[in-house]
């Protein structure tokens, strides 16, 4: 066995990566959300000046809460409707589970830009939606009720997350073993019963995975909102964008993405303590 | 007759796992399906418990016929190989699970699943989860869940497999002493020949999708009629060869061998000898052959040889205890004897 | 064996599959054919095929700096993640590790935090640095994003190979080195090679870290939102069509790469 020194010696030779990388930078920037910019020019001297700002103007704090809702919409609508299609899936047998599977997952490959680009292209005044409902004679002529406003914004995040929904939800769903579902049915439980008692709490960490997934994501999103959201669709990511933009204020915008850091890391936390409360 | 299979197949695709069989078993019996991997009793069972649907004849359960019921209103349980408790229960929600589903809910059903916990011995371990329990107490709780309902026939998919030699053998009492006490017919699979002789009040013998014998153990034991029955049981030594044509004298590549009970002429049959019927010296029938191998088994000791007269004719004889004295090494020759009373005679 | 209730509820969900499934891919058809033909009124003018705006995306500056940006960012992050990965899945998987948890929950940190949070801390800390935005920042935003990925596969392959193997090499008298050339690179290249793809596959997509670490170097996808933004032109359907087609090959073999083996069958 490696002696106590080398054994540390080991450790912060390997941890100085991650440590340098990831650690630090965070470090980073919290600390920076501690100073002030003042015309540009920063002021080391150590303040919540930025926080109170933060907190104190509703402008800033109100799209922060406004941005939580919509997080958790955008997690109610993923769930909703990812588990049922992950359920189907997992219903479905040999290669077409396969495939099915694989036209679930694909999306999660593909470039993200592309993806809103083209699902903007059908919301928009002249999109695939648009033309339908024209179509079938519900619309009169081109609407742009489904672009610019937070319902686009909420429809292109589930529709852009779904993925990171179903495979989660699929993998729980699969380490269901067969015959814990066979035990059921055999002790007279009815399908319902089964996936009542059995299938959704066995599932329940890959579900709360999912939602984890999506609402870390929808937080921390700024393309999103402003590709499909127009001037409407202000979220807390692009306000904390603009900061490092045109508004140029770093401290600031590092306040508001610790508070940001802090709602991520209280959302990874509070799933962590839901998984391992279910007794697996 | 409690429950009746009828010409019961099954094939998937073009593969048939299970030719037309038809079986009875009778109310309150313990009966094991046995068989190695690969010989359609575990396809048996779950035709019973409902989990596959037949391809061909019908399954009747007390003058009804129930082929198509569906396994949640069959009055039938399963213990299932891998036991299949629900992981995010306790022993007590587990063992609930059954009242729980078929909406028997209320106190009657408390008391019925506090008494069920009771007989398995696991009252103390109500609240623990599965993952809290050992091998043995996952397979009581497993049992408990699948008697609690009171149901008419118990299936069990090899429910030891899982289990070390000694609780495998206290298991086996344990499960022998439920039945008795809740007297219902038991369903048993194994591939386990000892299991299924120790425990059965019958033993369906199984191989390649067909019934070969059925049977009390000391039929299969001391009357196999195949071939694979006598060879499946307890190292029979066979010996091939024909009967003669006066039907009282077996003639082998080892000799004339005298039959206990006449048989018809011109038969090839084979000769089972059971290794503790086998001894070494001088008797009524003595093969000369060659030691292979001794071997110290403590109670007693077995030794392998093989026939002078045909090398690839292999005999195991038990001896008791150290041997009695006889010190027998690899390369003695020596004469094996035995009685024609305690051969068996199975058509080859 | 289902009962009519299942049937109900499978056929419900099988619908909405169909219904996100055509939203998903519905828009991505249309894009892939707005790069050739033109559509007015739901209906295609084949008349108007073309493959100019192809041609016209081979000749723009701009695209190709930014195509060239992507794959040096891209095989810089993978080869360095893959490295880095396996070292960290061996460090942590040593029974001399000290702060285990602590090194896995940094390693996984960046894929599990908001990418604007990532994105801005390295944005931040290298202005503290005084190292200027290019393609080295992205490099290193990449890779610490990428690692996450390529930890896991790794770390999941090497915890699934068998103690004894690594005590039978020693046994047979081989160094540590040897060890690790001979008996553990072998089991692990597949899984380093299958993260590698993955890895690629999100480096060739990422754009929420690249915005804030890029300065005024274009990786792909940040070349295309700016395109997005001025307007749109067949050109970026285009481009839209190649990165799509790209993404897809590449997940295409992550999923070969990944795919169950040897599945069994039962009804």
């Amino acid at each position: 066995m490696a002696g106590r020194l080398s054994r540390w010696l080991v450790f912060a030779g390997v941890a100085a990566i991650p440590l340098l990388l990831v650690v630090a930078p965070i470090g980073t920037f919290l600390a920076i959300s501690m100073f002030r910019a003042e015309k540009h020019i920063m002021n080391y001297t150590p303040t919540v000046a930025n926080y109170a700002e933060f907190f104190g103007n509703w402008t800033y704090f109100g799209t922060y809460l406004g941005t939580i809702l919509l997080c958790f919409q955008v997690m109610a609508l993923s769930i909703l409707i990812g588990y049922p299609m992950a359920w189907f899936i997992w219903r479905q047998k040999g290669s077409r589970r396969y495939y099915l599977l694989l036209l679930a997952v694909v999306p999660l490959f593909m470039s993200y830009i592309v993806k809103l680009y083209t699902l903007r292209s059908m919301l928009g005044l002249n999109g695939l939606i648009s033309q339908m409902l024209i179509g079938i004679g519900i619309l009169e002529k081109p609407s742009q009720i489904f672009l610019f406003n937070q319902r686009a914004v909420l429809i292109t995040m589930a529709v852009i997350y779904m993925p990171f929904v179903i495979l989660p939800i699929f993998l729980a769903l699969e380490r269901i073993p067969r015959s814990l579902l066979q035990a059921s049915f055999d002790l007279g439980a009815s399908g319902w019963d089964t996936f009542r008692r059995i299938v959704l709490p066995l599932s329940l960490p890959g579900t709360i995975a999912g939602a984890l997934f999506t609402f870390v994501l929808a937080l921390g999103d700024f393309i999103t909102p402003q590709m499909v959201g127009g001037t409407t669709g202000f979220t807390i990511g692009r306000v904390i964008y603009s900061q490092f933009g045109l508004a140029y204020n770093w401290p600031f915008g590092a306040a508001m993405a610790a508070v940001l850091f802090l709602t991520a890391l209280a959302g990874i936390v509070l799933a962590g303590i839901a998984m391992s409360r279910q007794k697996i | 007759m409690a429950l009746e299979l009828n010409e019961v197949s099954k094939r998937y695709g073009a593969t048939t796992v299970l030719q037309p069989l038809s079986l009875e078993v009778a109310n309150g019996e313990f009966l094991t399906l046995l068989g190695p991997s690969g010989s359609g009793k575990t396809t048996v069972l779950r035709l019973i418990g409902g989990f596959t649907a037949p391809s061909g004849g019908r399954i009747i359960f007390d003058g009804d016929d129930i082929t198509a019921m569906p396994a949640n209103r069959r009055p039938f349980n399963t213990v299932f190989q891998d036991y299949a408790l629900f992981p995010h229960m306790t022993v007590a929600q587990n063992a609930g699970y059954g009242p729980l589903v078929q909406r028997r809910n209320g106190p009657e059903a408390r008391k019925l699943v506090d008494e069920t916990l009771e007989i398995v011995g696991l009252s103390a371990l109500r609240d623990r989860y599965p993952s809290q329990l050992s091998g043995g107490q996952k397979q009581r709780v497993a049992l408990a869940r699948a008697i609690v309902c009171e149901p008419k026939l118990i299936l069990l998919d090899e429910p030891l497999a899982a289990l070390d030699a000694s609780l495998r053998r206290q298991m086996q009492v344990f499960l022998k002493q439920i039945q008795r006490r809740i007297e219902t017919t038991f369903v048993f699979v194994t591939h386990d020949q000892d299991e299924a002789i120790t425990m059965s009040d019958r033993i369906v013998v199984m191989s390649q999708g067909r019934i070969e014998q059925v049977g009390t153990p000391k039929d299969l034991y001391y009357r196999p009629q195949t071939r694979f029955v006598a060879g499946f049981f307890g190292d029979n030594n066979l010996i091939e060869g024909v009967v003669a044509a006066s039907g009282d004298r077996v003639e082998t590549r080892l000799g004339n061998f005298p039959l206990a009970a006449p048989a018809a002429g011109g038969c090839k049959v084979l000769m089972g000898v059971r290794p503790e019927a086998m001894r070494i010296g001088e008797g009524a029938i003595a093969i000369p052959a060659d030691v292979e191998e001794v071997m110290f088994g403590g109670a007693m000791t077995r030794v392998l040889l093989h026939a002078v007269a045909a090398p690839a004719t292999k005999f195991d004889v038990r001896l008791a205890g150290d041997g009695r004295g006889q010190a027998l090494a690899a390369g003695d020759r020596v004469c094996v004897s035995f009685d024609p009373a305690d051969a068996v005679i199975v058509a080859d | 064996m289902r009962s009519t209730g299942e049937r109900i509820a499978e056929f419900a969900a099988g619908t909405l599959t169909a219904i996100v499934f055509i939203i998903l891919y519905a828009p991505l058809i249309i894009g892939v054919l707005f790069s050739v033909v033109q559509i007015r009124q739901g209906r295609i003018l084949w008349e108007t095929f073309s493959v100019s705006p192809y041609v016209t995306l081979w000749s723009n500056q701009s695209v190709l700096s930014a195509l060239s940006n992507t794959a040096i960012v891209a095989l810089a992050s993978v080869v360095i993640a893959s490295v880095l990965a396996i070292l960290l899945a061996l460090y942590t998987e040593w029974e001399g590790a000290i702060g285990r948890r602590f090194i896995e929950l940094v390693i996984y940190l960046p894929f599990l935090l908001p990418p604007i949070v990532t994105g801005l801390s390295l944005l931040v800390s290298s202005a503290q640095l005084g190292i200027n935005r290019g393609l080295l920042t992205i490099v290193v935003g990449h890779t610490v994003f990428v690692l996450a990925v390529a930890y896991r596969l790794v770390l999941t392959r090497l915890q699934a190979l068998p103690k004894s193997l690594v005590e039978a090499s020693f046994d047979l008298g081989a160094g540590r080195w040897q060890t690790l050339r001979y008996v553990l690179m072998p089991h692990l290249a597949s899984a380093v090679m299958t993260g590698a793809v993955l890895a690629l596959t999100l480096s060739f997509d990422e754009t929420l870290i690249s915005t804030f670490v890029a300065g005024d170097q274009m990786t792909l996808p940040l070349r295309l939102w700016a395109m997005m933004r001025v307007g749109f032109t067949p050109e970026i359907n285009a481009l839209v069509t190649l990165v799509l087609l790209v993404s897809i090959a590449f997940a295409l073999i992550a999923a070969w790469r990944l795919r169950p083996k040897g599945e069994v069958e039962e009804d």
